[in-house]
């Protein structure tokens, strides 16, 4: 009973970590580019969901909209500014860029919501589901549901629809993109607010299992660097086996090993990684 | 008259003028952003609270108190640059700490200039040691203390035949739990200790753990998680949800007002332990502690909890103290109160140790209403 | 030989070096000039060590144009280095100054070895992740501090075989912090002008042209990387011995995020750059403080906005503005 157990807590650990990574993996993969504000758009877009049911009354799902709403046109604001410095690939600015961003988020979502811990209510994170011997929540379900859903639909987007093509096309070369006729600013734009869209997603759907923080973030999607690099820099399959086979890891790894030492566990497999398999992150 | 006493009258006439127009000046270094700043800034509140009453009342040495708060924001780098300002402003005491690794790195610095230094919450041992600070004073209460009763409760009162650990990987958590098995033995207690899950200050996904715990089914299960405004709320919620029936002991001082906020009647049925409540006796039946529950109720519109009333007993120590020794010498003072017991504080009468410490008087308690926080004092 | 050659044979002006032995000199009583205060020395101590931390870093943005998210594990190298050696075993300034340096090499070296073959970015990650390892590995190690750290550490001794140079007090480290402070500048000035310092520059504006001339820029990568630990190595080490605790809390993104801002703030590959930086941003800390949020507010606004609008720094903007106003006018630009 504890196995199986634990391979449900793996699963729902797994699907958070999965549902977080999309956007950043896409971001990397298309754009090159290391979002460090990541953690603090999700803090913003759980706070958006809270305050949406909180104090403005919105029903769950509407609040999830406005969250993703929200970080979108953060994520536009912050494209725009970026926009110079993406279209001539200044990556070691654009990294450092993004750091001051997240500081400004954390500062000011520190003034505008409080330093007080709040729950999410109106969620189905309460809602406990007992099969025999197991449990989980229906919210657990709905983050797995709606995280394969997510991987399927973008999965199918960049493979069959000609804006996928496009989108492929600026992330293997962007001036030969940009020589057939392809506007590269406007995918990095929709790239941008696509990760911060899918952040804001995230958010709204994982954050209700515990009391959210304006400090928080750094912790919270930590996890989602590993399994981007686990599953390969931009591959949408790869996130999302990464991110589950990451999840089952650390509860395995948990309940026979140690639960305090999985973040290092977690890191040191993946310097172990890029040590031995660097594929995929090779120079080209 | 010589010269030289002439000179000296005039000094002394010089200083005694200027001394009275010198106000004294009460530091406080707390965190005031960042996760634990509503912490820190209820205990900022306290001891403006008592520093108000006591100019109210006259001031001290017939001076007025004038208190200077700053924010370490959880930071021991930042905490350093706010003891330096202390510094450079010649405060007279500073009331600091809330996270042990601030205290840790402001108390050489503040010992070098020769502030007092009373740390109000932090618990590392290291702040007593007195490496950093050889007149180190702190008020809230040891692992050591704090482990003997929550070994006596569940090995005498509770009984359990099987006990485990769900601790804080840190040295708090671990540093407690080691004392507890410490007391065990000294109690001969019979019972078995079946496993220690542990997890991060930071974690706020305890599933892997309870999983654990709930295979083994021991009797009681004692708690050390000192992350008030997330972990410890998220941490009860799923021990309900988990439908773990072991009972869910709390290690001392861990039940703060905003795990009950958060976690409400998740809490119900929780036994821990703690050094003050505004409303339970032995506290409800001093008269400083009323008089400071009620003052704190009409400021700021709520009772004061454990750490707010630490840092106002902070300052009420060291006021008594310098009333007594008439002066606001750091070595005078610190030993007018390592050692020594002082009277008519809102802990009643505060007792030292040699090494700084103040003996804490226990209650345990059992949650009877997480919504409103209402408890139960236990024998 | 031309003119040109003849002066460069000889060497810098001799007003240069008289210039630079007065700055010292003057430097030296900076701050007696503020007061001569405990608090006056141990600020311009503060600055002047976390100024060599972000030269530590420097060298690999500036130059190599590359960021290194990780030095604050060489930074912390050198704190635990100190605090260890000094604590557990008694021993002296320089034996824990040659095992911090001798550390930070061999962890520069293997993550530098580890990433010798991925691209730049991927870099940057491993630096990161390298970072976060080393904290999990100090938080939760008690022999080397665990999660409270090492406490007491005894005054800085560096014994010169007849007398012992003691940096027990703010006033006495003080001489110390400077010396590593001129001695890093001296390391910079001597790199900027050295065989790897300028290919490292080649490597960073003109890729072809390096390949050209046959200089891997990987192998470039790696030897800049190396020699750059130690120097943010030494930072900690003096910290150390400043703040008498050494914890986890070293590795905070605190140190980081000031490393970067005092970098690009004033401008790149300045040589008294990373100083101004560090001392306009520790000045701001303490003098102009705006409360925890709003500091975070501005710092990083700074740091984004610097590198999106004046991606020179404030030397670029005012170079920029100098132009405006004087456009015909020939401007003496130092070599960048």
């Amino acid at each position: 009973m504890n196995i199986a157990q634990q391979i449900v807590n793996g699963l729902v650990l797994g699907s958070g970590y999965a549902c977080v990574a999309l956007g950043w993996t896409i971001l990397l993969g298309v754009a090159r580019l290391v979002n460090f504000a990541h953690g603090q758009l999700y803090m913003l877009g759980a706070f958006v969901t809270w305050y949406a049911i909180a104090k403005a009354g919105l029903p769950y799902p509407f609040a999830i909209l406005a969250a993703i709403l929200v970080l979108a046109i953060i994520g536009v604001v912050m494209q725009s500014a970026m926009m110079r410095l993406v279209m001539t690939q200044n990556l070691t600015s654009l990294m450092i860029v993004t750091l001051g961003f997240g500081y400004m988020l954390q500062g000011g979502s520190a003034l505008i919501f409080g330093g007080n811990p709040q729950t999410l209510p109106g969620t189905l994170s309460r809602a406990k589901v007992d099969l025999g011997a197991l449990w989980f929540t229906w919210q657990d379900v709905l983050v797995f549901v709606i995280t394969l859903a997510l991987y399927a639909a973008v999965w199918l987007f960049t493979r069959k629809t000609r804006f996928g093509s496009v989108i492929r096309a600026v992330a293997e070369d962007p001036k030969l993109a940009e020589l057939f006729g392809i506007n590269a600013r406007i995918v990095y734009l929709l790239v941008f607010v696509f990760e911060c869209a899918a952040v804001a997603l995230g958010a709204a759907l994982v954050a209700p299992r515990s009391p959210i923080l304006t400090s928080m973030g750094f912790n919270e999607v930590i996890m989602t660097f590993v399994v981007v690099v686990l599953g390969g820099i931009g591959s949408i399959g790869g996130a999302l086996i990464a991110g589950l086979g990451l999840g089952l890891f650390i509860a395995f790894f948990g309940a026979f090993v140690a639960q305090a030492y999985t973040t290092a566990a977690a890191f040191a497999l993946l310097l172990v990684l890029l040590v031995i398999r660097p594929e995929g992150l090779a120079t080209k | 008259m010589s010269k030289t006493i002439r000179l000296a009258i005039a000094l002394f006439f010089g200083l005694a003028v200027s001394a009275a127009a010198q106000d004294i000046k009460v530091g406080t270094i707390f965190p005031l952003s960042g996760g634990a700043g509503p912490d820190g800034q209820s205990v900022t509140n306290a001891v403006k609270l008592m520093v108000e009453e006591i100019n109210s009342k006259g001031g001290l040495l017939g001076r007025k108190l004038v208190l200077v708060s700053k924010d370490d924001e959880s930071t021991p780098a930042v905490g350093v640059s706010r003891a330096n300002e202390m510094i450079a402003e010649k405060a007279d005491v500073v009331v600091e700490g809330w996270n042990s690794p601030v205290t840790l790195a402001m108390q050489p610095i503040l010992a070098r200039a020769g502030i007092l230094d009373i740390t109000a919450v932090s618990k590392s041992d290291l702040i007593l040691s007195g490496e950093s600070n050889p007149l180190a004073i702190r008020i809230n209460s040891s692992n050591g203390f704090d482990a003997a009763v929550i070994a006596k409760y569940v090995a005498d009162t509770l009984k359990a035949k099987k006990v485990a650990f769900l601790t804080q990987n840190d040295v708090y958590g671990n540093g407690f739990q080691t004392a507890v098995e410490a007391e065990f033995k000294k109690l001969n207690f019979a019972g078995q200790i079946v496993t220690t899950e542990k997890f991060a200050f930071k974690d706020t996904d305890f599933r892997v753990q309870l999983t654990n715990l709930k295979t083994l089914n021991p009797d009681a299960i004692i708690v050390t998680n000192s992350s008030n405004s997330s972990g410890l709320p998220a941490l009860v919620d799923q021990y309900r949800q988990a439908d773990l029936k072991s009972a869910f002991v709390g290690a001392v001082g861990i039940m703060l007002p905003t795990v009950f906020k958060v976690a409400g009647d998740a809490n119900n049925g929780i036994v821990s332990a703690d050094i003050y409540f505004a409303d339970l006796p032995p506290f409800n039946g001093i008269a400083e502690s009323n008089a400071f529950v009620a003052a704190f109720k009409k400021a700021y519109g709520v009772a004061p909890d454990k750490s707010a009333a630490l840092g106002a007993a902070a300052l009420q120590v060291w006021a008594h103290a310098v009333e007594t020794t008439k002066s606001l010498d750091r070595k005078a003072v610190a030993e007018a109160i390592r050692g020594k017991t002082i009277k008519g504080t809102l802990f009643g009468d505060a007792t030292f140790l040699p090494n700084g410490q103040l003996q804490p008087r226990y209650v345990v308690f059992k949650v009877v209403d997480g919504k409103t926080a209402k408890l139960e004092a236990l024998p | 030989m031309t003119a040109i050659d003849r002066h460069r044979v000889n060497g810098p002006a001799p007003w240069r070096a008289v210039g630079i032995v007065a700055l010292t000199v003057a430097a030296f009583f900076l701050p007696r000039l503020f007061g001569g205060t405990s608090v006056a020395y141990s600020t311009l101590t503060t600055i002047a060590i976390f100024a060599v931390m972000c030269y530590g870093i420097d060298i690999v943005l500036s130059y190599l144009g590359e960021v290194s998210l990780g030095h604050t594990l060489f930074w912390a190298m050198g704190g635990y280095a100190a605090a260890n050696l000094s604590v557990k075993y008694g021993l002296n300034g320089w034996t824990t100054a040659l095992a911090t340096i001798v550390l930070c090499l061999v962890a520069a070296a293997f993550l530098g070895a580890v990433t010798l073959r991925t691209r730049e970015f991927v870099f940057s990650l491993v630096t990161y992740a390298a970072a976060i390892v080393a904290y999990e590995v100090a938080f939760n190690w008690d022999a080397i501090g665990g999660s409270d750290g090492i406490v007491g550490i005894s005054a800085l001794k560096l014994p010169f075989g007849f007398a012992t140079f003691s940096g027990a007090t703010q006033e006495e480290l003080w001489p110390i912090a400077l010396a590593l402070l001129l001695l890093t500048l001296l390391f910079i000035a001597r790199f900027r002008r050295s065989r790897l310092g300028t290919a490292a520059l080649m490597v960073q504006m003109n890729p072809a042209l390096a390949a050209s001339l046959g200089i891997d820029p990987r192998k470039v990568r790696l030897a800049v990387f190396v020699i750059s630990a130690p120097i943010t190595g030494l930072a900690g080490w003096l910290y150390a011995y400043q703040r008498a605790y050494v914890g986890p809390d070293m590795f905070e993104t605190y140190f980081l995020v000031m490393m970067l801002t005092a970098v690009v703030l004033i401008g790149r590959r300045i040589l008294l750059g990373p100083l101004i930086g560090t001392a306009v941003l520790i000045v701001q800390q303490n003098l102009l403080s705006l409360g925890g949020d709003w500091n975070k507010i501005v710092l990083g606004a700074v740091l984004a906005l610097v590198l999106i609008l004046f991606p020179a720094g404030l030397v670029g903007l005012f170079r920029r503005l100098g132009m405006r106003r004087f456009p015909t006018k020939e401007l003496k630009g130092e070599t960048s």
